[in-house]
């Protein structure tokens, strides 16, 4: 099976001021990068996450650091294996907070549960525009919005 | 004058590209490039790795092109954050049209080359920027 192509990017940020590395890894988390190690992140190769490290490389330059993208594959399947597994387990995680508020939604007033339901919808779509490899629980949390938009028509009609 | 970005183009190089040809160079003539090395000594770089009309401090290229260029003009203005957010989507504005900005974008350059790409969305941002005039002036969406 062909090796998964990914783009790293290797930084290093001064200590003080703080700011910089928060506003970093904030974006690298909505990203959906893995962290490899300390001031090495990865995501899946293709057009947009390259670009969108290379702007956080300018971030990175600008805030006075040192950074480097490199586009590498695993050596050996196992290893890539494993930064696919962490980076699943992690969005699995976000979608599984994501069902259990679903869930407790439903008992809420009407105006309530509509309220939530566009919340949870919008959150939905940004975990998926991060979500490389879709765990099982990625589609329970689309059916768990799909049951919580029909009880409230059930209403509405 | 003479443009360069990179190869496949998305949303912020396709506004830039617009707003060069609008309001700054209606002659403009633009090429693609693979890596910022070669990018022709007379052509100006943007929307690139280390180019002054690139991303800085958090801001996309249309935005600092805007900056760049002066430009005071609000529509232009209330369209960045349009652009901003279909480009970064960081949630820095509010602009509910950005995930549908970015998925047209993003589909027409699978099916167009980066010349037929600029053509199309040249349209497009002529489109949306009389909507966003006319909502300036009402105060509303316009009908």
């Amino acid at each position: 099976m062909a090796r998964v192509r990914w783009v790293f990017l290797a930084y290093r940020l001064p200590r003080d001021p703080s700011g910089p590395r928060v506003a970093l890894w904030r974006k690298l988390r909505r990203l959906g990068a893995v962290q490899v190690l300390d001031g090495l992140v990865a995501l899946p190769l293709d057009a947009r996450t390259k670009e969108q490290l290379e702007w956080l490389a300018e971030e990175v330059g600008e805030a006075g650091g040192d950074c480097s993208i490199w586009l590498a594959e695993a050596a050996t399947a196992a290893e890539e294996r494993a930064l696919a597994e962490r980076m699943a387990a992690a969005i699995a995680e976000e979608y599984r907070s994501l069902l259990n508020e679903a869930r407790a939604a439903t008992t809420e007033p009407t105006a309530q549960r509509r309220r939530v339901l566009r919340r949870l919808r919008r959150e939905l779509r940004s975990i998926r525009s991060r979500d490389f490899f879709p765990p099982p629980e990625a589609e329970q949390a689309g059916q768990a919005m799909d049951a919580l938009a029909a009880g409230l028509e059930a209403v509405a009609s | 004058m003479k443009w360069a970005t990179r190869t496949g183009c998305h949303v912020d190089r396709a506004a830039c590209a617009w707003l060069i040809r609008r309001h700054h160079d209606p002659a403009a003539e633009f090429l693609f490039v693979d890596d910022p090395a070669e990018v022709p000594s007379d052509a100006t770089p943007f929307d690139m790795r280390g180019v002054e009309l690139g991303h800085h401090g958090g801001d996309c290229t249309f935005e600092t092109m805007l900056r760049h260029f002066r430009v005071d003009d609000p529509v232009l203005w209330d369209l960045a954050r349009l652009v901003h957010e279909a480009d970064l989507a960081d949630e820095r504005y509010d602009a509910p049209e950005a995930p549908g900005l970015d998925v047209i974008c993003r589909g027409l350059s699978m099916v167009r080359d980066d010349l037929a790409v600029l053509a199309v969305t040249a349209e497009l941002f002529d489109g949306l920027y009389e909507y966003r005039r006319r909502a300036l002036l009402l105060g509303r969406d316009p009908a």
